[in-house]
């Protein structure tokens, strides 16, 4: 990404971002209307940017728009699956639409990989939460991607499902595939991913591991105070003192 | 091309397990067939179901092809558009499949009210115009899907598309030749009905109905009919023209388009 931004009329929701992202788990972290999504959108050319350019596997995400969506996939946050098509249909239609070849095989491989085998004959209507999002991953993943990009992929999932998505997201990640994502689990970014970027009114606050990161804060600092010394949240702009809040707990308990 | 098929092939899957869509959307104009057809009593001809079949045939098609736009409006509040328009399959595939399975879904439907109308006692004679008749409903349909998947592209919600549809729909319909003919309007409505395409269709219908395709004044209606169905066709390939390439979630600014070729065909 070089000098990525993206204008919603006056608004600039991402500043010129550049970001290097190599073959790991990558995080995108940042409060509500950050510019994460937008960031997302962008390299998955759904969004044009204003200015600036990004390219993802040397293919650049404007001029060779077609290659690039060859190469990646994207699951955005919404869990659309139609859950008047059975498991296999929903992969099926992804696979037809990619033109995998050998596509049969191919669909009940990913199935199998991701724990769907048994259910895949019912209807998605009958699948839990966590079901759908890796039937989700499912067809993502149908056509081999190099760059799979995860925008809160563990969103209103409970723990056992989150572990399950983040278990599957790391074998990827020892397959070779690059993985971009977004969330908000600051503990969830902290435990999978290779490096985070935080982003804060559409700039980079800061790039690193999260070992780095933390180590940058003190001995027990966690990924949240990181986050939070970075960003200034609608809370802090309303005179709202974060840091003390939290030194007074920490003295109350 | 295939890629049409894959995304039409979902929408009539989807749309063949849920029944009570299917009876449903029977049953207004059957409504209209029997409660309307058979029981206003006209002057101006003996037989007013057979001059209001045709009528609800295309009507049918009209409110099946606007109501198909919230298909689209779904699939892209629901985030369907989203992932699709991020893989490398044609993006204007999309369109024409959504497009392809409205028209289909709408002749399945016209065909209901068809053999309900034969079963009043209304008879298409040669079976070449009941082919004709299908083509012509088909032309129409693609026409109004493409208007309707376009508007649903611009409008964010499906309040507010269900509130552009019912707005387009009646007004549409009334203002059209399709409960009486043009010499019994008044003048200003006459005006209105012979600028609607559905009066041109509906005109076709009648012919085709009546046994004649060619020949004369009737000809010329007929292929009048066919001019909107081309014009449908017109409007599919600018939106396809306008959305090759474009690289945003929207397609791209063609309603102004479509109601141009609309406005064009009408002057022809």
């Amino acid at each position: 990404m070089h000098e990525l931004t993206k204008y919603f009329g006056s608004l600039c929701a991402v500043d010129h971002v550049n970001l290097k992202v190599e073959n790991e788990i990558f995080g995108l972290l940042g409060p509500n209307g950050a510019g994460k999504s937008t960031t997302v959108m962008m390299l998955t050319t759904l969004l044009k940017p204003s200015s600036g350019s990004a390219s993802i596997c040397g293919y650049d995400v404007v001029k060779d728009a077609k290659k690039v969506r060859g190469t990646i996939s994207y699951v955005p946050q919404d869990m659309a699956v139609d859950i008047k098509l059975t498991g296999r249909e929903n992969v099926m239609l992804y696979a037809k639409l990619y033109g995998v070849p050998d596509r049969n095989t191919r669909v009940d491989d990913v199935l199998e990989l991701l724990g769907l085998t048994d259910r895949s004959g019912d209807l998605v209507r009958t699948y839990s939460g966590g079901m759908r999002r890796r039937l989700e991953l499912a067809q993502a993943l149908v056509h081999e991607p190099e760059v799979l990009f995860l925008d809160e992929p563990t969103l209103g999932l409970d723990v056992a499902a989150r572990k399950k998505i983040w278990e599957h997201i790391s074998a990827l990640r020892k397959r070779g595939m690059t993985i971009f994502m977004t969330t908000h689990y600051m503990e969830e970014a902290d435990e999978y991913c290779d490096r985070v970027a935080i982003i804060d009114k559409g700039r980079i606050v800061v790039v690193d591991s999260p070992t780095n990161l933390k180590l940058g804060l003190g001995e027990d600092a966690s990924l949240n105070d990181v986050f939070l010394e970075n960003v200034k949240t609608g809370e802090d702009q309303a005179g709202f003192d974060a840091f003390r809040f939290r030194t007074m707990l920490r003295r109350r308990s | 091309m295939k890629q049409i098929f894959y995304y039409f092939e979902r929408d009539m899957r989807k749309w063949s397990r849920s029944r009570i869509n299917v009876v449903a959307s029977l049953a207004m104009p059957a409504a209209w067939l029997v409660l309307v057809g058979l029981t206003l009593p006209i002057r101006f001809t003996d037989n007013y179901l057979e001059f209001i079949t045709p009528s609800i045939l295309v009507m049918t098609m009209l409110f099946s092809s606007l109501q198909g736009g919230a298909l689209m409006i779904f699939d892209k509040v629901l985030g369907f558009l989203n992932k699709f328009l991020a893989m490398p399959a044609p993006r204007e595939s999309i369109l024409l499949g959504k497009i392809l399975f409205i028209s289909t879904r709408g002749l399945l439907q016209a065909t209901v009210i068809l053999l309900i109308a034969g079963l009043l006692g209304v008879r298409i004679h040669s079976p070449l115009n009941i082919v004709l008749v299908y083509v012509t409903l088909f032309l129409f349909g693609v026409l109004f899907s493409a208007i309707a998947t376009t508007l649903a592209l611009h409008i964010s919600d499906h309040d507010g598309y269900a509130a552009v549809n019912s707005m387009i729909s009646m007004p549409l319909f009334f203002a059209s030749n399709a409960l009486m003919p043009y010499d019994k309007m008044p003048e200003w409505l006459r005006m209105l009905a012979m600028v609607n395409p559905l009066s041109h269709t509906i005109d076709s219908i009648r012919v085709l109905f009546a046994g004649g395709a060619a020949g004369g004044r009737d000809g010329g209606t007929g292929c009048r009919g066919w001019g909107y169905g081309v014009c449908g066709d017109g409007a599919v390939s600018e939106d396809w023209g306008v959305n090759r390439g474009v690289c945003c979630p929207h397609f791209g600014d063609d309603d102004m388009l479509i109601f141009g070729s609309i406005l064009s065909c009408q002057k022809s």
